[in-house]
């Protein structure tokens, strides 16, 4: 493959994972869009991307392929190896040749991905400021160090990764915040609503017609707020 | 500088009430005439605490007519800065200003309270003097409107369980008004929404609050009718 048709393959990536953040976005498609692309655009055979759950602990989120021996390793990788080690340290972590590596504790990682063919394993961290959310993991079937230009692709892939991953987290947080408060007060609003609803519709005082709508709420046993919703959009007539 | 801004400040950081207290300590350090707390935007529109009737009749004259400072502060959430409501003022809110006749209120400054990307409220200062509130007293508004914004969502929580009344009734509740949006409702066959906006017509085409035409409804003075296709008021 021409340096040439990588770069255009580089740009296209950029630009459709711009286009991406821009729009709203299923960020594992992201992500799998962003392994896909380091396949293609930079010299590594396979990708993975692993993420930090809640308990700190790596799990893969997307690969280039779904081959167990692919998922094996990568799956291994999040308990030892170059790509833990980035996730503590936060840095890049560089295995040119894994047969010349002497790492202790990494002798399970090294058997198993020499077992799949891969020589050589880059880890970029997706790291904002003292976070780091997950490690890229790139699997080269070839020996030696990956090209500056390529480090810096994989570096700049891993950047729009985590951009994208913390964007939606935020976006969900404050989405399910503005729901659960929405929830709780608009209600106020609605219950009064519905006591004028039934207060007229019964002839009764607005303290009356409060509790109509409790006993109605307790007798279905259902929320005050959204037996009050119920009336106030004629879903049912008390 | 007032010497007791930061203690002010600090004050405010930390308020749990009573929220009749909190205009006074806002005019401590900002020097207007008058000083009112909203909630408005994500919250339903009410005065939370007014430091005088003019300021609370400001703040309700914006909530009927849906127009005026606050309602700018919280759509742009940025300060709005008014300091001739009578001349450029009343090009930009008209019925407001007309509403406000002979109250004297020369000029008025809006501040909206955010958490995060939700917009809780709102804080309404006004003048009856001619000098504009200056840079440093603007600043100290906006600051003061960040700090509130916490307490404001904190409070609207408290009051939101909603299985029981509210044990201290707000005097600038805005409860009657939504109750009268039910009746009128039950009346016509509305939604809330057109409810709400006939009741709104009716107090702006009679030159009073939508509280007043609400606590009529509730008591059974002012009902609407339909009559062929037109709606009138009943007695």
């Amino acid at each position: 493959m021409t340096s040439r048709t990588r770069e255009s393959l580089l740009f296209d990536a950029f630009a459709t994972l711009a286009d991406t953040l821009v729009a709203e976005y299923d960020v594992v498609e992201l992500l799998q869009l962003l392994v896909e692309t380091c396949q293609s655009a930079l010299g590594v055979a396979e990708a993975g991307l692993l993420l930090a759950n809640p308990n700190d602990e790596l799990e893969l989120v997307a690969s280039t392929s779904e081959s167990m021996e692919l998922v094996e390793a990568i799956q291994l990788a999040a308990e030892q190896g170059p790509c833990i080690d980035s996730f503590h340290s936060g840095r890049t972590v560089s295995v040119p040749d894994l047969d010349a590596d002497t790492t202790e504790g990494w002798e399970e990682f090294r058997a198993v991905v020499a077992e799949q063919g891969f020589h050589s394993v880059y880890t970029v961290p997706l790291r904002l400021r003292d976070q780091v959310l997950g490690t890229l993991n790139l699997f080269g079937r070839d020996r030696g160090p990956l090209t500056e230009h390529d480090t810096r692709a994989a570096k700049a892939l891993a950047d729009v990764a985590t951009i994208g991953i913390l964007h939606e987290r935020s976006f969900r947080a404050t989405n399910l915040l503005r729901e659960q408060l929405q929830v709780a007060l608009d209600s106020r609003v609605v219950i009064e609503q519905a006591k004028g609803v039934l207060a007229h519709t019964h002839s009764v005082t607005p303290e009356q017609a409060f509790e109509l709508l409790r006993n109605h709420a307790r007798d279905a046993q259902r929320r005050l707020a959204d037996v009050a919703g119920q009336i106030v959009r004629r879903e049912i007539i008390v | 500088m007032t010497p007791d801004f930061s203690d002010v400040f600090e004050r405010l950081r930390s308020f749990s009430g009573p929220d009749a207290d909190l205009t006074d300590q806002i005019l401590r350090i900002v020097p207007a005439t008058g000083a009112s707390v909203a909630t408005m935007g994500f919250l339903a529109a009410e005065t939370v605490a007014a430091s005088d009737p003019r300021a609370a009749r400001l703040d309700e004259a914006q909530f009927d007519l849906g127009e005026g400072p606050c309602w700018d502060a919280v759509a742009t959430r940025a300060p709005v800065l008014q300091p001739d409501l009578q001349g450029e003022g009343a090009v930009r809110w008209p019925a407001l200003v007309q509403s406000l006749q002979g109250e004297g209120i020369e000029g008025v400054y809006a501040f909206p309270m955010a958490v995060g990307s939700l917009i809780m409220g709102a804080i309404d200062l006004y003048r009856t003097g001619p000098r504009p509130l200056g840079k440093d007293e603007v600043s100290r508004a906006s600051a003061v409107a960040e700090v509130l914004s916490s307490y404001v969502l904190r409070r609207a929580l408290a009051r939101s369980g909603g299985e029981e009344p509210i044990p201290d009734e707000s005097p600038f509740s805005r409860r009657m008004v939504h109750q009268a949006t039910g009746y009128v409702m039950a009346q016509l066959g509305v939604s809330a929404a057109e409810a709400e906006l006939l009741i709104r017509g009716r107090a702006f085409g009679s030159g009073r609050s939508m509280r007043e035409i609400a606590t009529e409804i509730i008591q059974g003075r002012h009902r609407f009718e339909v009559k062929g296709n037109m709606i009138e008021d009943g007695q």
